[in-house]
């Protein structure tokens, strides 16, 4: 792309563009423990970030005829603890499956993952203004998700107040070339197996559900408002699909797995809009709706209204509702499963221009096919046994049945719904001396319980050329389990957590900035923990 | 990196807080801004020293917007006061003003227009343009004064040639005159167009003409801009409403928001955009309905900082959120997916903790369970604590651990298929497979042999 860019905009006129070049190298130190006795993991990661942009390549022109940009990302992310925990003559059995015989091998684990993270010839203002364009990795962002992909968009912009975009290309899948699994839908294990079956390597029925990564085609649409500043609005069409081989067989047939297919087949289809209505004395109302094609339902939607108070104050109300939803390859979309709704009041209160305060508080609700409570009893009828027979006694092949006919029965599968209540409180001081930021949080209910609250400060000495910082932080949490005491189960996880981060930054030069953090973390559950990170950006345009 | 877990860890808890609430208060005491300002007020006649000029006051007029600083009324504050009460810092820095002057008796008493004193404004086409009065052909065209040599002003006899008539500070009756600091905006600006298209200078910065001081915040309102700036496109002629239009941009296109003052935030009413302290919270809708307006100051780098990121993001996960993050995936585990795939970034760590059931064998000591025993999670009759309330409650939690194979193992048909043949599909399944299957015969396969009957259903 550089050396096409380089021939189509270079020659023939001088050199005009502007050139940014940046990067971030930041080495961690810290540890994962396990929730069994013994052995933690170690993390020793080394992240390298690179950036190179070159803006305006259509040279010393005023952009009329369109503006013309390259931009650039990678990184490499390493881990150089892999494999620590473990006795130094199976050092590295987290990758190597014949090291240890598999017995600690990890499909998928490479030390070092290097990816493009966006890499994008981009024209803007085209034909008079009318069109816009990128070519590359480049990000999307809409109701249907944060989503990336390798291929081409075009938007044309219309004289009817609305934009059309149309892209297609090839989704960002993890274990292909310079990519991450990050964008792919939930629900499927993807990387490399092509050596799979392989001498002194694992046999596919080793890992079935760690499919071969394939290509994904997709394209989409939308239709976006341009305009008036107080409505704006976008429908949203993609569709992906699935290629190459996926097992179907999860269980080992005499050596081999039962089933692949290997047909061409969706993997996500989903449309959406969004719209933000706004008049800014009064406040604003916007909402967004996702529909999936494919599980033929709404995998999330939401909805606020904020009222503006005054010069100062903005009270709101959300609505949020999300329904998993997996790849169409997963079998994950086919499981009985509830939506989860949150419903929050939030207000805002700006004190002066240094000072602001917000909190929120409501409910999320999860629901449930069927009573929890009543649902074990009926099990119990059908078999003729008594209420509560389940605590004494394995009542028999679930499959049997009798027990499937009282199972499947739409009586017992009403809705119901299992509250948490949830607020967060949050305020912050940004002066020209400092940062001084709060944040709290309460989330409670039948199952699990996390409260506490962090404390920041941040000042900068020297015009900026020195910052010192600090971070607090006081945390309870529980998670309400049952089988406790039961042989092997592992202990229940409830503390109160102390933490606090200290750091410094200095900026030696323009566009550079080093900084250091220590983390000290307490709790009954791993003792003390300590974690380290400097990081080193540089940037520089021109 | 270190691990020493130990009984003693409460009480290093303790003292480590305590420690840190000491420096945190350490730190809040450096944020208290510095005692005492300029002290600029009215020259008095204590302020002479001996043999020094006539000394005059004291001025109670000028000093301020309105007489005793009472407060401006809405009607005659620069339009957009209603939404922004005060200009931006990053947009205009603050001043300091050391003189006193009022508009309503020079515009309204004297006969006197804007342009009699702000000439320089219908040539300026720079935000950075210095309109100030020039002293010589503004001021002492009326005040007993002689300014053109700035190092040496002379003073006439009359009172309002004196210094201390206009200028402000300890010092001004003497002649040492506090410097009026007036930073350049952050910002593109051309009188010039704007007067060229007869927008008047009230149009911008409110009724100047019924006050006495102007001061910044007769400055000009970003809501204000957008009355006209935001009209559909035929109206606006062309005064963009692109951000660039008006703010400085960044090599890359995208918006400076990074100034001496701090950082350039927008506002509430613009997008419902506010970054309030709630903003990580609330920026999701936001981004999904218009990400390009978010694109105006973020580049990719910022999202993917936390979207795609590869060190935790600290206003997002709080400290010591390895320990917390299964309470918090049990509590709000939606949001876990707007940023992590769960078989790959979530699993590959559980699997090698030992968390996950096709983990490595070696992870996780012999007949160690994460969940409750059978008899309450996984056998019949189901009781509240089964498996299948939590997964249709938060199945996310489950595949965060899980492969498909662990399902299978009971909920595939039995046979070939290999599982049990515990049906666990919704209500109203089968009028939904059909076009399911159409699409994509995969996840039915795993659990069904092709000639299953009750895969038939669905073809």
């Amino acid at each position: 792309m550089l050396l096409a860019s380089a021939g189509l905009f270079g020659p023939s006129q001088a050199w005009a563009a502007d050139v940014e070049l940046s990067s971030q190298t930041v080495a961690q130190g810290y540890e994962v423990a396990s929730p069994w006795e013994g052995s933690s993991i170690e993390r020793r990661r080394l992240l390298q970030i690179v950036g190179f942009s070159l803006h305006r390549l259509q040279g010393a022109t005023d952009g009329a005829g369109g503006d013309y940009s390259l931009r650039l990302g990678m990184r490499v992310d390493s881990d150089f603890g892999l494999g620590n925990h473990l006795p130094d003559r199976v050092r590295d059995a987290e990758t190597r499956w014949t090291r240890a015989s598999g017995a600690y091998f990890v499909p998928g684990l490479r030390t070092a993952q290097l990816d493009l993270m966006y890499g994008y010839l981009e024209g803007r203002g085209l034909g008079g203004g009318w069109l816009d364009f990128r070519a590359g990795r480049q990000y999307l962002v809409d109701v249907l998700g944060w989503w990336s992909f390798d291929g081409a968009l075009t938007r044309v912009t219309t004289p009817w107040y609305f934009d059309l975009e149309v892209y297609g290309g090839l989704e960002q899948r993890g274990g292909l070339p310079l990519s991450t699994s990050r964008f792919e839908a939930q629900g499927m294990w993807r990387g490399r197996r092509a050596d799979f079956g392989g001498e002194g390597e694992p046999r596919t029925s080793d890992f079935p559900g760690y499919q071969e990564a394939a290509a994904a085609p997709a394209f989409g649409a939308a239709l976006e408002s341009s305009g008036p500043s107080w409505v704006h609005g976008r429908l949203s069409y993609r569709r992906v699909f699935n290629t190459g081989s996926a097992t179907t067989g999860m269980f080992d047939d005499g050596g081999a797995l039962a089933g692949q297919t290997d047909e061409l087949r969706t993997s996500s289809d989903r449309i959406g809009g969004s719209v933000q209505l706004l008049e800014g004395s009064l406040g604003g109302l916007r909402g967004g709706l996702a529909y999936d094609l494919y599980g033929q339902l709404i995998p999330s939607a939401y909805a606020g209204l904020e009222v503006f108070v005054g010069e100062r104050v903005t009270v709101g109300a959300d609505l949020d509702y999300v329904e998993p939803v997996f790849d169409a390859d997963s079998i994950f979309n086919w499981f009985t499963k509830s939506p989860s709704t949150t419903g929050t009041l939030r207000g805002a209160w700006r004190i002066g221009s240094q000072v602001e305060l917000a909190g929120s508080g409501g409910v999320r609700a999860w629901s449930t096919e069927g009573d929890p409570a009543a649902f074990g009893d009926a099990q119990c009828a059908a078999v003729g046994l008594g209420p509560g027979c389940g605590a004494a006694a394995d009542i028999g092949d679930a499959t049997s049945a009798s027990l499937r006919e009282v199972t499947r029965s739409e009586e017992l599968r009403s809705t119901d719904v299992l509250l948490d209540a949830l607020a967060h409180v949050g305020g912050s001081y940004r002066g020209s001396l400092g940062r001084l930021e709060l944040r709290s949080s309460l989330q409670t209910g039948a199952r699990a319980r996390q409260v506490g609250a962090d404390l920041s400060a941040e000042r900068s000495l020297d015009g900026g050329r020195y910052a010192l910082g600090a971070r607090l932080s006081v945390y309870e949490f529980s998670e309400l389990q049952s089988g406790e005491g039961s042989a092997g189960t592992r202990a229940p996880r409830d503390a109160t957590s102390f933490a606090y981060v200290l750091g410094a930054g200095f900026r030696p030069l323009d566009g550079t900035r080093l900084s250091l953090e220590w983390e000290h973390d307490m709790n009954r559950l791993v003792g003390q923990r300590f974690r380290v990170l400097g990081s080193l950006e540089l940037r520089w345009s021109r | 990196m270190v691990s020493m877990k130990t009984r003693g860890a409460r009480h290093a808890a303790a003292r480590a807080l305590a420690a840190l609430v000491l420096l945190a208060a350490a730190l809040l005491g450096w944020l208290v801004p510095a005692p005492g300002s300029l002290g600029l007020r009215p020259a008095t006649a204590e302020d002479r020293p001996e043999g020094a000029p006539r000394v005059v006051g004291p001025y109670l007029s000028g000093v301020s917007p309105l007489p005793h600083d009472a407060p401006v009324p809405l009607a005659w504050m620069p339009p957009g006061s209603d939404l922004s009460p005060t200009p931006s810092d990053e947009i205009f820095p603050p001043q300091t003003i050391t003189i006193r002057f009022n508009h309503q008796r020079h515009v309204g008493e004297l006969g006197q227009s804007c342009l009699s004193c702000h000439a320089s404004v219908t040539t300026s086409d720079r935000g950075s343009d210095r309109l100030l009065p020039e002293p010589v052909a503004s001021c002492d065209r009326c005040h007993d004064v002689d300014h053109r040599d700035l190092a040496k002003v002379t003073a006439g006899e009359a009172e309002n040639g004196q210094c201390g008539y206009c200028h402000l500070g300890a010092g001004a009756a003497e002649g040492k005159i506090a410097r009026t600091v007036m930073p350049a905006p952050n910002l593109h600006f051309s009188h010039e167009k704007h007067l060229a298209r007869n927008i008047g200078c009230g149009h911008c910065h409110g009724r100047v003409e019924q006050l006495e001081l102007a001061t910044r915040d007769q400055l000009p309102r970003m809501a204000g801009c957008l009355g006209c700036h935001a009209k559909p496109t035929a109206a606006r002629g062309e005064a963009h409403a692109e951000c660039t239009t008006c703010h400085l941009r960044e090599p890359s296109g995208a918006l400076r928001t990074e100034f001496a003052t701090g950082p350039l935030l927008p506002p509430a009413w613009l997008k419902q955009s506010g970054h309030g302290p709630d903003w990580i919270e609330r920026h999701r809708s936001v981004a999904a309905n218009d990400s390009r307006y978010c694109a105006s100051c973020h580049e990719e780098n910022e999202c993917v900082a936390c979207h795609d990121g590869r060190v935790r993001p600290r206003k997002v996960h709080p400290n010591d959120w390895l320990s917390m993050h299964p309470t918090a995936a049990r509590l709000d585990n939606p949001r876990c997916t707007s940023c992590h795939q769960q078989q790959s970034f979530c699993a590959d760590c559980h699997r090698r903790v030992g968390v996950a059931r096709d983990g490595p064998l070696g992870a996780r000591p012999a007949g160690a369970r994460f969940h409750p025993p059978p008899s309450e999670w996984t056998t019949a009759p189901r009781g509240p604590n089964h498996h299948a309330w939590e997964a249709q409650r938060n199945l996310h939690a489950c595949v965060s651990c899980h492969a498909e194979r662990d399902c299978a193992t009971c909920h595939a048909t039995r046979g070939v298929g290999g599982g049990q043949g515990v049906n666990p599909h919704p209500s109203g399944f089968v009028g939904r497979c059909g076009r399911a299957y159409a699409q994509n015969p995969r996840p039915c396969l795993v659990c069904h042999q092709p000639g299953d009957r009750a895969l038939a259903r669905c073809r």
